[in-house]
């Protein structure tokens, strides 16, 4: 359970960017697993198929909520709470980059770094084209590099 | 490989392990290289958040009737000890919502949970099907199905309340569309279902019933259309 929890958790964390709103898809996300588990057919593909289902469920929760953008200067306690890290400068701001960069960036990223997945596998997570994947996970790290060299 | 090649793979891809020819005479893209896999190691460090820890009550009962045993899923030791603790939890959580009971599924919601576990259906693609495993998966005994409805990606026989569904993927104006063919899975009128990332709709067809999801932007009308005339049961 640590294993596919954490990585549950961290995945809603980072495409929803709050904590709470995180925790609340999580447990969407295994209410819906549980309730559906039987159709699990490939156990070798259970990480993949919680975090689909985090993934749409993270969606669900913002049509739903229908949350504006993100303003890194006005975050509530919640998200200001996803940045809070220990007293390492550095990777505080690599967080706040991180946190700043565009979803279409940021979820593949989190996907390879995070969650070992292959440009392949990013691409069919996200419906999207090898190529494509490839160009963003590119232009996330340039961002990212950018930020911190300021 | 030159060094625009060289870079745009590396920060792509950090473990790439190809262009040993240009890293080794280029000491430019060494140091770049040596920077992306610092760069790498901190976004990693900055990625892995703290957990929250969750706690595991004693559970209430569950209905046997809802409990998948080991047997019957079929899954390794390992995995299944993985994905039952996971869900040791979701009855916890489940329970928790619903105040103590699980409801019965609706279609609706069965059929898009089934869709959540299928990642691999809904993918954008060109390449149609084999027509020897549309034949495997669309058997003459259960539909006949014509070229009509439009390009399909995916062709998978799945188990929907305990029987073999077709499960089809055509490519929409916005994305993929999932179709399942339901021969048996009679519903009285047509049911819609839309504003949760999907639009979708199950159709009354004879004594079954097809559905159709797709983006929640797609337009079903044409789809629609297409699929009933392109479908006809065999019994």
């Amino acid at each position: 359970m640590g294993v596919y929890h954490q990585d549950m958790y961290r995945y809603a964390a980072w495409l929803s960017r709050d904590k709470a709103i995180a925790e609340d898809v999580v447990q969407e996300a295994l209410l819906r697993a549980w309730k559906s588990l039987d159709a699990l057919r490939d156990e070798t593909s259970s990480k993949q198929w919680l975090l689909t289902i985090v993934r749409r469920e993270n969606a669900r929760y913002f049509e739903r909520k229908r949350l504006e953008t993100v303003d890194i200067d006005n975050l509530t306690a919640s998200q200001s709470a996803l940045l809070a890290v220990e007293d390492d400068k550095e990777l505080d701001d690599m967080r706040q980059a991180v946190y700043e960069l565009e979803d279409d960036y940021r979820e593949p990223l989190v996907l390879q770094v995070l969650m070992g997945y292959s440009t392949n596998e990013i691409a069919e997570q996200m419906g999207l084209k090898q190529g494509a994947v490839l160009t963003r996970l590119h232009r996330a790290r340039a961002k990212l590099a950018e930020k911190m060299d300021r | 490989m030159n060094c625009e090649q060289y870079r745009e793979a590396i920060a792509a891809e950090p473990s790439f392990d190809g262009g040993a020819g240009h890293l080794s005479e280029c000491s430019a893209c060494q140091a770049y290289r040596s920077e992306m896999l610092a760069l790498e190691q901190m976004i990693s460090r900055a990625l892995a958040l703290d957990v929250p820890e969750l706690e595991v009550p004693e559970l209430p009962h569950i209905e046997t009737d809802n409990v998948v045993t080991l047997s019957k899923r079929r899954v390794s030791p390992p995995a299944f000890l993985a994905i039952a603790a996971t869900v040791v939890l979701a009855a916890f959580v489940g329970f928790r919502m619903l105040g103590g009971g699980l409801e019965p599924q609706s279609l609706a919601d069965e059929l898009l949970a089934h869709i959540d576990h299928e990642p691999a259906a809904l993918r954008i693609s060109s390449v149609a099907v084999a027509d020897a495993r549309l034949e495997s998966v669309v058997p003459a005994d259960i539909a006949h199905l014509d070229h009509g409805a439009g390009l399909i990606t995916y062709a998978q026989s799945c188990k929907i309340r305990g029987r073999d569904v077709p499960h089809l993927v055509i490519q929409g104006e916005h994305g993929p569309v999932t179709i399942l063919l339901m021969p048996d899975e009679m519903v009285s009128a047509p049911q819609t279902i839309t504003g949760e990332s999907v639009n979708g709709v199950i159709l009354p067809v004879g004594d079954g019933s097809i559905a159709i999801f797709g983006e929640r932007e797609e337009s079903l009308d044409r789809i629609e259309r297409k699929v009933l005339d392109s479908v006809t049961w065999s019994t």
